[in-house]
This record gives structure tokens, sequence and C-alpha cells, in this order.
């Protein structure tokens, strides 16, 4: 069985003196190089770093220096993220040998409240998957079933946490990255609403789309992390004030009282895998019984957020993706400038990533513009608005975060559409630049159920309370791996 | 869809399995994407942002980079001579 300690645990243990913070490091480290073996979770660790770092904090401590926030914790980041002097490769090729010359802001806040790196985590190509399979590197296995896939793409982070390693994950979240691998995972997915968390330092998918978020194993702990990322930053402007004051991660535990959840009967559709439903149902009836008031809402335009996501999503990729041509960094491509241009892309990308290229440049071609992306961008002000009236009537929306479990290594790896149906429930949030959590509610076919709650924009702490709410009153977060 | 003239404008080497592939399934993805036709947006005031920011402005001004970072983003060069970026040729 994994065995697992919170964030919180490890931090109060090195604040009270328990344990070091090298000691606590390295354990961390032996045990993924004992394990990850079999998972494939991280791509490297940072061990000289990671140490050096938990050095720093017990001198700290020595002289009797107040400790930060999140001191001694370790956490992984994925390969998307800049650390400076480290590879960045965004799971592809043709940036398997780009070191980042600075530091992304999520992961410098992090580090300046006292977080250990610890190493970064496998990912898709560029981002692009919902598997972990496309990553250029390596295979990421789940925890609870090996011959499973671990959902994507951020599969190396959820892996990273499900399976004991770090009690804390950053992943991005363009599509449900974060919160599907952390339903087929069994652990909590974050993805603050548009614009909370600087982008500055993630490579960038989609621009209009991409977040950075958190997994942990409790909501308590994922706020801990987010109210040390969040905030507008002046290097990325798209990020925006925050409504509220950040995060609380230090709330008392959060009732259903005056909780009025709404179930949008368009997310529970014949698609979805009876057992999940059935898994999600109960959780209501949990929520219910516990005092929450239930409350039927419609969203009609549902059916068509993934067909606008595969649109914009592409469209976007196509456009951000044209700066990785191997001249100034990555791989440089044979032959004279425009040959070096197609080799260095050809070889440089995979399947899925020059699928997507493809499509977006097709989509913004001339002629096509109209009909495919204005259409795309209409149908998004649409669904936003939707989203909006219906938190004029409920706090939150509860649904699946996947309408089915982790499926066999290789199973939707030819079929584009099939893999692009995983995110159905998950799409949407990015879409409205909504917030969204996944947390554990039980298992189907021996795999972990995840349950998404949903909160309008800039209002998180809605979504985070009730799923924090749902952990108390439930233990589905503390079964574990047997790996 | 003319994948060759895509795959150009894209600047993308294919393989011939890819073209095959890509040829396809691209259609059966623009036929899926193409659902967004079935939906009324006349009345719709189509807005590109999700944020209620509006001109995010800062000082256009240039900074010097330190030594040790001028010097990881020269290293980062796929080719180089001296601290000058190499490119290929234009003409050949």
């Amino acid at each position: 069985m994994v065995r697992f300690t919170l964030a919180k645990e490890i931090r109060d243990r090195i604040l009270s003196g328990a344990v070091s913070a090298v000691d606590v490091t390295q354990a961390v480290l032996d045990d993924i190089h004992a394990r990850d073996e079999n998972l494939g979770a991280f791509l490297e660790t940072f061990d000289i770093e990671a140490l050096a770092a938990a050095k720093a904090i017990d001198d700290m401590r020595e002289r009797g220096e107040e400790l930060p926030l999140l001191a001694g914790v370790p956490v992984a980041i994925k390969d998307n993220m800049l650390c400076e002097g480290h590879i960045a490769s965004a799971g592809a090729k043709i940036l398997g040998e780009h070191r980042s010359a600075y530091t992304a802001t999520a992961v410098q806040k992090l580090r300046d409240a006292g977080a250990i790196v610890i190493g970064r985590t496998n990912m898709d190509d560029a981002a692009m998957g919902s598997s972990t399979e496309t990553s250029a590197w390596q295979k990421t296995y789940n925890p609870w079933n090996t011959e499973k896939i671990p959902g994507g793409s951020s599969g190396g982070s959820a892996v990273a946490v499900s399976a004991g390693f770090v009690p804390l994950a950053l992943g991005s979240d363009t599509g449900g990255s974060i919160r599907q691998p952390a339903a087929m995972c069994g652990v909590v997915g974050v993805k603050p609403s548009y614009g909370r968390v600087s982008r500055y330092g993630l490579i960038a998918l989609s621009s209009s789309l991409d977040q950075i978020g958190v997994f942990a194993h409790t909501v308590d702990d994922a706020r801990l992390v987010l109210s040390v990322i969040e905030g507008r930053d002046d290097n990325d402007a798209t990020s925006v004030d925050l409504l509220e004051p950040p995060t609380p991660y230090n709330l008392p535990p959060t009732t259903f009282a005056n909780l009025r959840i709404g179930i949008p009967k368009e997310y529970f559709i014949d698609g979805i895998d009876p057992d999940v439903r059935a898994r999600v149902e109960e959780a209501i009836d949990v929520m219910k019984k516990n005092g929450a008031t239930i409350v039927d809402v419609s969203l009609p335009l549902t059916p068509y957020a993934l067909p606008t996501y595969y649109i914009i999503q592409p469209a976007e990729a196509s456009s951000n993706l044209g700066r990785y041509d191997g001249i100034r960094y990555g791989t440089r491509g044979d032959g004279g400038l425009n040959e070096s241009y197609f080799d260095a892309r050809g070889k440089g990308f995979g399947a899925e990533v020059k699928r997507r290229i493809l499509l977006g440049t097709f989509i913004l071609s001339a002629g096509y513009y109209d009909a495919y992306y204005k259409k795309a961008l209409a149908v998004r002000t649409a669904i936003r608005k939707e989203f909006d009236d219906v938190f004029e009537q409920v706090d939150v929306i509860v649904s699946p975060t996947s309408p089915c479990v982790a499926w066999n290594m290789g199973e939707k790896f030819n079929d584009p559409i099939a893999m692009y149906l995983a995110d159905i429930f998950t799409v949407s949030a990015n879409i409205a630049g909504i917030a969204g959590v996944s947390v554990p509610c039980g298992f189907a076919h021996d795999l972990p159920v995840g349950l998404q709650f949903l909160a309008g924009a800039m209002h998180d702490e809605k979504a985070l309370a009730a799923a924090a709410a749902y952990q108390a009153v439930t233990d589905w977060h503390t079964v574990t791996p047997s790996t | 869809m003319d994948i060759q003239r895509i795959a150009s404008l894209s600047r993308l080497q294919l393989t011939e399995d890819e073209e095959t592939m890509m040829a396809a399934q691209l259609p059966e993805i623009l036929a899926y994407v193409g659902k967004l036709q079935e939906v009324d947006t006349s009345n719709v005031d189509v807005k590109a942002y999700l944020t209620t920011a509006t001109n995010v402005l800062r000082v256009d001004e240039a900074f010097l980079v330190d030594d040790a970072h001028r010097k990881m983003l020269i290293d980062a060069f796929p080719e180089k001579t001296g601290d000058a970026l190499k490119v290929p040729g234009v003409f050949e």
C-alpha cells in the first residue's frame, strides 16, 4: 500500500523540528529512485539542488528564523514550466535539450515560500493528449493498474502525487489536463480561473485556455499552494487581480449548509460509463444528506463545448508553436533556412502535435477563418454567458470529471476523436475561463472516479470550499494504490 | 482538404504514413467541429477575452541581462560562431 503524508503534516513536522527538511527531501528522492522506474512519473529529479534548498531551510530553522509557509515541502513540476538552468521540454523532442534561462513565476513563488522543487514530470507532447502517451520521452503508468493510462496531459504530476512520491505537484490545464488525470489517478486536481495564476514561464499551448494549477491529496493542501502561487504578475498581462483575498489555507472545515449545488442534466448523458455515473450520483446524495441544496440546472450548449475547444485550441496552438523552428534554441533542422524549418518541425513534433498544427493552420487560413474560428469565438461567448446565468442560481456545479475511468495503454491512441471525448466534461471550464476542482469519489472497475466542482470565474473559493466539505465527510482520498 | 498545402503553410515535414493518416483523420475532425454551425450565434456579442482586463500596458524599455543569463541564452543556440547565432543560408 502506498503511504502518503500531507504537505501540511510535513511542514508542521519540519516547523516543530521533528524531522529535518534534508531528511524529508532525501527520503523523497530515494523513494522516486527506487519505485518510479515502474511508473515513469518523473523525467528528471533535481537531487543536488533540492538537497541544497532543503539544507537552507534547516539552516534557517537553526538560526531561529521564521520559516515560510511551504518550508521543506517537496513539490514536483510539469515539464512545461521553466526552472532556470534545467531542461524544460514540454514532453516534445524539439525542446529535448532546451535549458531554461529563467524560472516561471509559479515555480519561483513556490521556492520563495520554502517548497523544495524535486524534479520535472512527464507529460504529453507539447501538452497535446489525454493519456500522457504522446510524450516524446517515456510512458507513464497509472499506479492503480499499470496496464492503464494515467490520464493527461499532466499524467506525470498526477502519478507523482497518486503514488505517494510527493504531496504536491504543479500541472497545467488547457482542456482538462489537471482534472482528468487527477480523476483517473484518484487525487485532487485544481484548475483555477483563467488569469488567477501567472503563466509567465509556462510553455504556451493555447493562450486563451491554459492555466497552471495543483495536484494534491486534499483540497486543503491544494489551497496551501494556491494561496502562494495566485495573484497578478507584471510579467503576465493576462493575469488579473483577485476579487477576494487570496485563497485561505487555514479555514475551519466547510459545511454544506447554505450551499446550492447545481446538477446540469447535459453532464449525465448516455455516453457516460454507468458505474462512473453511479459513483457521482452517490456523491451528490452524500452532499444532499449533509445539508446541501441540490438544484437541477441546464447548460444547453454543453454538447458544443468540445467542438469549440477543438477549433480554438488547435488555432492557438498552431500559432504558439510557430516559434519552434530550431533557429535560436531547440534542435536545428538540416538544409537551407526554409528546408531547416520543415526538417526541425517534422522531426521534432509527434503525430498528435502535427495533427493539431495542421488543423489550426487550416482553420485560420483564408476562406475558413470566419466559418470555424470566428464561429467558435461566438459559441464560446455564449457558453460563458450560460455559465454566468447558472451561477446566479447556484454556488457550484457538480458533474463527473470524466465520462470514463482510465483506459488501457494504447486503446485510444490511433483514434483522435475517441481520445478527445475523454475531455468532454472538463473543456467547458477552460472555454468559459471558470474554476474547476476534481476530487476522488470512489471506484468503478477498480479504478478511481473523479467528481468535478465548477465555480464562476474568479470565485474559485466556492468550488474549493464545496470540494473540501465533500472530503470532510468522505474518505475516498485516503485510499491509496498498492503499487 | 489539401494536406500538402496546409503542411507547407505550417512548415511541417510529413512522412508518407503521416500524410495518409492526416488525410483520413482531419476531415473527420472537421466534420465533428462543424457541429457548431447548428448554434445560432446571430445575437451574440462576440468577445475574444475572458477577463475584464483592458489595455494592459507597461513601459517599453530595454534592460540588460547579466553575463550569466547572457551565456545561458547563447549556450541555447543550436549553432553559433563565437557569441553570434549562426543561421542557415536564406539563398541557396
